[in-house]
């Protein structure tokens, strides 16, 4: 991540794992990512999701042959342009890769990554500590019953009539996925920070000091095990 | 008495662990009084105006000012 004017860092992994799709409209002549070189992608530049969608299209065919324009950060703006022909693939999040399926699209590419905190210095450890306790208490719920909380995706875009067309048995429960909060593996942070700058993307080299605040990190984390040992 | 912590609005495809947590006074339980605060919609800008070197995005504004201690990046 930039640097932060506030000092802030990342510290700890989140318990929602994202999932994203490359999706084409029902009439579109692509059915591989290979497909899609030198057409136009879609990506929300700057959110993970952009990120997911340029690693499934560099997995697929030479850099060079990535073609991306700036899409709305929005997925039901996205969503709508790829109908109307904007560009030839974007990438999307739920409900609106089911959203997507119901309308006829098809997903060509499917990829799932984790996200970070990020808090700034004067964050309270102990309260860090209550929010990763009831996170984890809110993963075992969510596991042992995903169906029953599908609805949370369609209460995020009310109003939308595909989206509240959508009924519980639609989502592909594969696609929810949520576990335990933990900190952030070194090797992984300084991976995402060389592919990034593989790209242009960010400038520097990677210092974990500056990105990850392993202090407060560490310091939530043992409280929150600490209590939930009690 | 309850610790607070402001935190940047999150939505079920990346945050659906910490509604459900809200939702179900998961919290409250755990002595926490978690505040999610949102831009406001006039503040909002789309990923539409960036580019891939220079993207815009919302993430951090409210933590910038003030506002939030925390997000999810």
């Amino acid at each position: 991540m930039a640097v932060s004017t506030v000092g802030a860092r990342q510290v700890g992994r989140r318990a929602t794992i994202v999932c994203a799709a490359l999706v084409v409209a029902p009439d579109s002549s692509v059915f591989t990512p290979q497909d899609l070189a030198y057409q136009k992608v879609g990506l929300d530049y700057g959110n993970g999701t952009a990120y997911a969608g340029l690693q499934m299209l560099e997995g697929a065919m030479p850099r060079e042959a990535v073609t991306t324009v700036a899409a709305a950060t929005s997925p039901a703006e996205r969503f709508a342009a790829l109908m109307r022909g904007d560009y030839a693939a974007t990438v999307l999040q739920e409900p609106w890769i089911t959203v997507a399926e119901k309308a006829g699209c098809r997903l060509v590419s499917i990829t799932f990554f984790h996200g970070t905190w990020v808090a700034t210095p004067d964050t309270n450890p102990e309260a860090y500590a209550a929010l990763l306790r009831g996170i984890t208490r809110a993963v075992h719920r969510i596991n042992a019953d995903k169906r029953r909380y599908v609805s949370y995706f369609k209460r995020d875009w009310a109003g939308f009539p595909e989206v509240d067309a959508l009924k519980p048995d639609d989502f592909n429960l594969s696609r929810i996925q949520v576990k335990e909060p933990t900190p952030i593996p070194e090797s992984e942070a300084r991976w995402a920070w060389e592919w990034m700058a593989s790209w242009g993307l960010i400038d520097g080299t990677f210092d974990v000091a500056s990105q990850i605040d392993r202090n407060l990190e560490g310091q939530a984390h043992e409280l929150a095990t600490a209590v939930r040992a009690v | 008495m309850a610790m607070t912590l402001a935190i940047e609005r999150v939505t079920a495809f990346m945050g659906l662990d910490v509604l459900v947590a809200r939702d179900e006074g998961l919290f409250a339980e755990e002595g926490l009084d978690l505040r999610i605060v949102a831009l406001p919609p006039e503040e909002v800008r789309s990923a539409a105006e960036g580019a891939a070197a220079k993207p815009v995005t919302n993430q951090g504004k409210l933590q910038a000012r003030g506002e939030s201690q925390m997000f999810q990046a």
